[in-house]
C-alpha cells in the first residue's frame, strides 16, 4: 500500500470502473426495486394511484388467504422432482464418466433442454400431454394404457409438471456431477481397492463424500429455483390449472399483482415467500457447516 | 429477484417528449392482435401519418398473452403510451387512477369522423361519470364489439337428415340436447363416440345459458353475487349434464382444452361458439359449411349471448392529446382502416353503415352474419365481470368448478359454497374501487 507504482494506480482505477457496472446495476435493478416493494408491501398499493401506509394489514392477509396457502403447497409439492432430478442426474453422471461409448453425445443430448426456452419447453410438453393426441398418450397407448388428459386433471397435473422440471434440470445438474466426479483423484479409489473395498463401498465412502460440496450447491440453487416457478405454470396452465392445482406461489403473486391490482398485497406476499427462501437457505447452510469436513 | 422483476416490469424506451428530432408530433401506440390484425392496424397507420404529415407514431406491438402485464408494468413505471388498447374491464380502475384521458371533446368536435356511425354500445362500454359505467365522459373508443354467436356444422345436419335449425327460433335446452344426442356418433364402431353434439368451454359458453334462464353472477347494482339461485344452479347443471348425463361432448376434461376447437375444425362437433375474429380461419381451413344460430333459450325463452369489447383509449399523460385522440378515432371509426380490418376478417365493422352492408353480402361465409348484428343490437351483453373494479371474484366462480363438470358435485352444492367466497372478492373489491377514488 505504502508504494504502489503508477501503472498499479491506473490499473487499479480500471479495476473499480469494472466492478462499477454490475454494483451500479444491482443497485438500479435489484436494490432500489426491493427497497421500494418493501415499502409496497405495507401500502395498499394497485400499482397505478396513491400508496397509503396500511400497517401489517397485508402481511395479516396473507396468513388469511387460502390461495396462499394453497399454491405454497403446490411449489413445496413441485420441488419433489429436486431429489429425482438429483439422484438421476448422479446415476447418468456415473454412466457418462464411465467412458461408455457415444459420451459427448449424450452430453449434449441432455444439455439441450438446458439451454432451451422454458417457454418454448413448456409449448412443446403442453402438446405433449394433451389428453388426445399427446406424444405421452399416444406412447401409453401402445402398451395399452389409457393416460390421463394430464394438464386438465388435479392428480396428475403436479406430477406431469415435476417430470418435465426433472427433464429440463437433467442435463444442467448432470455437468455439474460430470465435472466433480472427474476432480475425484483415482488414488483414492486405487488405494480402496487394495483395501479390498467394492465398488459400492467406494461409490459411497468415496464418490458420494467428494461431490458432497456440489451436491449441496445443486440443492441451495435449486430450492431457490423451485421456490420461484413460475413461466412452466404461466404456459402451461395460464389459469392455475384445474382447481387452482398447480398454481405456484410466484404465479399467485403475479395474478394479484397485475390481474387484480393488488401490487401492494402482491409485494407483501413477495416479502413473505423471499423470507421462506432465505430461511430454508440458511438451514441448509448450517447444516451444510456441521457435517463439513477438512481434508488433509 | 421476484419482487425485482414485479416491479422493473418493462418499461418502454418509447419517446415521451412529445416531439421528434426534426419537430413533428411523436405519439407511441401500444397494441396487440393477431397477424393478420397487426399488418392491417399498420396499414392503417400508415394511412393515419399520411392525413397528418406532422405527426410520427412510434407502434409498440406486444404479444397477446403478455399484453396486459407490459401495459400494467408501463403504467405503473408512470410510461403510459399516448393511445394504447385496453380491456373494457379496467375502465374504472383506469379513470379512478388517472390512467385515461377524457377525449369527449375530441371525439363530439372531430370533423372526419361521425361517432353517431359507431356502435352506440361500443362507445357506451367506455363511457364514465365517475359513479355509473355507460355514461358521461368517453375514455375510450371501441377497437372492435365480439359478439359471440352459435355456429353448427350444417354439412353434419345434411347428412344425418335432421332439419337445419332456425335462424329465428331458438332452441329450448332440451330440443338442444336431443339434436346434439342425434348428432353424437360412434362412426368407426370402437365403441366410443368420435362425432358429438357440443363441445363447450364452462369459461365462454356458461353466459348464454344463465342469462337465457334468468341468471346472472351478479345483481344490477354490481355489489351482491347472485350465483345462488335455483336457475343459475339449474343452468350450470345443465351445463354439466351435457357430459355426464346426455353425453354429447367429448370427454369430461376435454371441454377445457382447446381440443374441442381442434374436433370442431375436424368436422367432429355440430355446434360450437363463433366469433368474428375466427371467421378468416373457418373460412380457410373448414372443410364443411357452416352458420350462425342464436344460443339455445332457457326458462325466459330468450337467446342470449355475450359482446365483448376490446377499447381504444388515449393516455392521461400525453403531451399530444390532440393528436392521439385523432388516432384512436381513426383507428375506431376510419372508413379505409375498417375495411382493411374487416377484408382481414378478423372482426366485425365498427361502422353500423359498413356493417349492414357486410351482413347483407352473401358472399362472404357464413351467411346468417346477420345473428352478430342481432347480438349487438338485441339480446347481448358485456361479461359480468365489466361492471366491476377487479375480476378476481368472477374468476373465483371458475377456479373450482371443475368437480360439478366431473360430475362429482352438484350444481346446487357449488353454487351454495362459492357465494360466499366470491362475495367476499367483490366486497375486497368494492372497498378497493373507493380507496382509489379518494
Amino acid at each position: 500500500m505504502k508504494t504502489t507504482s503508477k501503472l498499479y494506480r491506473t490499473e487499479q482505477r480500471y479495476a473499480y470502473l469494472f466492478i462499477a457496472a454490475p454494483v451500479i446495476g444491482f443497485l438500479i435493478f435489484a436494490m432500489v426495486p426491493l427497497i421500494y416493494s418493501i415499502y409496497g408491501a405495507f401500502t395498499n398499493w394497485d400499482g397505478l394511484g396513491s400508496m397509503d401506509f396500511i400497517g401489517l394489514e397485508n402481511f395479516i392477509n396473507v396468513f388469511k388467504d387460502e390461495y396462499f396457502y394453497k399454491s405454497m403447497f403446490n411449489t413445496i409439492y413441485m420441488m419433489l422432482g429436486i431429489p429425482i432430478g438429483i439422484v438421476l442426474a448422479l446415476l447418468l453422471a456415473l454412466a457418462l464418466n464411465r467412458g461408455i461409448p457415444g459420451t459427448n453425445t449424450f452430453r449434449v443430448l441432455y444439455y439441450i433442454p438446458v439451454i432451451s426456452s422454458i417457454a418454448a419447453i413448456s409449448i412443446l410438453w403442453q402438446w405433449a400431454y394433451n389428453g388426445d393426441y399427446g406424444l405421452v398418450n399416444q406412447f401409453l397407448a401402445i402398451f395399452g394404457i389409457e393416460g390421463p388428459n394430464w394438464l386438465q386433471n388435479t392428480s396428475t397435473v403436479k406430477p406431469a409438471l415435476i417430470i418435465m422440471a426433472v427433464w429440463k434440470g437433467l442435463g444442467y445438474t448432470m455437468l455439474l456431477y460430470l465435472a466433480a466426479l472427474q476432480s475425484v483423484p483415482k488414488s483414492f479409489y486405487e488405494a480402496a481397492k487394495l483395501d479390498g473395498a467394492n465398488a459400492f463401498k467406494s461409490f459411497w465412502y468415496i464418490t458420494l463424500p467428494m461431490v458432497k460440496p456440489v451436491t449441496f450447491f445443486i440443492i441451495v440453487t435449486n430450492i431457490i429455483g423451485g421456490a420461484q416457478i413460475f413461466t412452466e405454470i404461466n404456459v402451461m396452465t395460464p389459469t392455475g390449472g384445474p382447481e387452482y392445482s398447480s398454481a405456484s406461489v410466484v404465479f399467485y403473486i403475479w395474478q394479484k399483482a397485475f390481474g387484480n391490482f393488488q401490487l401492494g398485497y402482491a409485494s407483501a406476499m413477495a416479502l413473505v415467500l423471499g423470507l421462506f427462501i432465505f430461511i430454508i437457505t440458511l438451514i441448509q447452510f448450517k447444516i451444510n457447516e456441521k457435517n463439513s469436513f477438512e481434508l488433509d | 429477484m421476484i419482487i425485482g422483476s414485479i416491479l422493473a416490469g418493462c418499461s418502454n424506451s418509447s419517446e415521451t417528449s412529445g416531439k421528434t428530432k426534426d419537430g413533428k408530433t411523436a405519439i407511441t401506440f401500444m397494441f396487440r392482435g393477431q397477424p393478420q390484425e397487426l399488418k392491417a392496424y399498420e396499414a392503417t397507420v400508415k394511412r393515419y401519418e399520411k392525413s397528418h404529415p406532422d405527426v410520427k407514431v412510434t407502434l409498440v406491438q406486444v404479444a397477446p398473452d403478455q399484453y396486459d402485464t407490459k401495459l400494467k408494468a408501463a403504467i405503473a413505471g408512470k410510461k403510459i403510451p399516448d393511445v394504447f388498447f385496453y380491456n373494457p374491464a379496467q375502465v374504472k380502475a383506469y379513470v379512478n387512477s388517472g390512467v385515461l384521458k377524457d377525449i369527449t371533446e375530441y371525439v363530439e368536435g372531430s370533423e372526419n369522423v361521425n361517432i353517431e356511425d359507431i356502435w352506440e354500445k361500443g362507445v357506451a362500454k367506455y363511457r364514465f361519470d365517475g359513479e355509473t359505467l355507460g355514461q358521461g365522459a368517453i375514455y375510450g373508443l371501441p377497437k372492435d364489439l365480439g359478439p359471440f354467436a352459435l355456429g353448427y356444422n350444417k354439412t353434419m345436419f345434411e347428412e344425418a337428415g335432421i332439419p337445419l335449425p332456425d335462424k329465428d327460433k331458438p332452441y329450448t335446452l332440451d330440443e338442444f340436447i336431443n339434436v346434439a344426442q342425434q348428432l353424437t356418433k360412434d362412426k368407426d364402431g370402437d365403441g366410443k363416440s368420435d362425432q358429438f353434439g357440443a363441445g363447450f368451454n364452462i369459461q365462454w359458453a356458461l353466459q348464454p345459458i344463465a342469462w337465457s334462464n334468468g341468471a346472472d353472477w351478479i345483481d344490477e347494482t354490481g355489489t351482491k353475487v347472485t350465483i345462488d339461485t335455483p336457475e343459475f344452479a339449474e343452468s350450470v347443471q345443465w351445463f354439466a349434464d351435457q357430459q355426464n348425463k346426455y353425453k354429447i361432448t367429448p370427454s369430461i376434461a376435454e371441454a377445457q382444452t382447446l381440443d374441442t376447437y381442434q374436433r370442431w375444425m375436424k368436422g367432429e362437433l355440430a355446434f360450437f361458439p363463433v366469433g368474428p375474429w375466427d371467421m378468416a380461419t373457418y373460412a380457410e381451413q373448414l372443410k364443411f359449411e357452416y352458420d350462425l344460430i342464436p344460443w339455445p333459450a332457457g326458462k325466459t325463452g330468450k337467446p342470449a349471448a355475450w359482446v365483448g369489447s376490446l377499447g381504444i383509449g388515449v393516455g392521461a399523460t400525453t403531451k399530444n392529446a390532440e393528436a392521439a385522440a385523432e388516432l384512436a378515432l381513426y383507428l375506431s371509426a376510419d372508413q379505409e382502416g375498417n375495411q382493411a380490418l374487416v377484408d382481414a376478417q378478423v372482426q366485425l365493422p365498427n361502422s353500423v353503415t359498413v356493417a349492414e352492408q357486410w351482413a347483407a353480402d352473401t358472399s362472404i361465409k357464413p351467411e346468417n352474419k346477420q345473428e352478430f348484428l342481432d347480438i349487438i343490437n338485441d339480446y347481448g351483453r358485456g361479461f359480468p365481470a365489466e361492471k366491476t373494479y377487479t375480476a378476481e371474484w368472477y374468476d373465483e366462480f371458475y377456479k373450482n368448478i371443475q368437480p360439478v363438470l366431473d360430475g362429482k358435485m352438484t350444481a346446487a352444492e357449488y353454487v351454495k359454497e362459492a357465494q360466499p367466497k366470491m362475495q367476499k372478492l367483490l366486497d375486497a373489491a368494492i372497498q378497493q374501487e373507493k380507496q382509489a377514488k379518494k
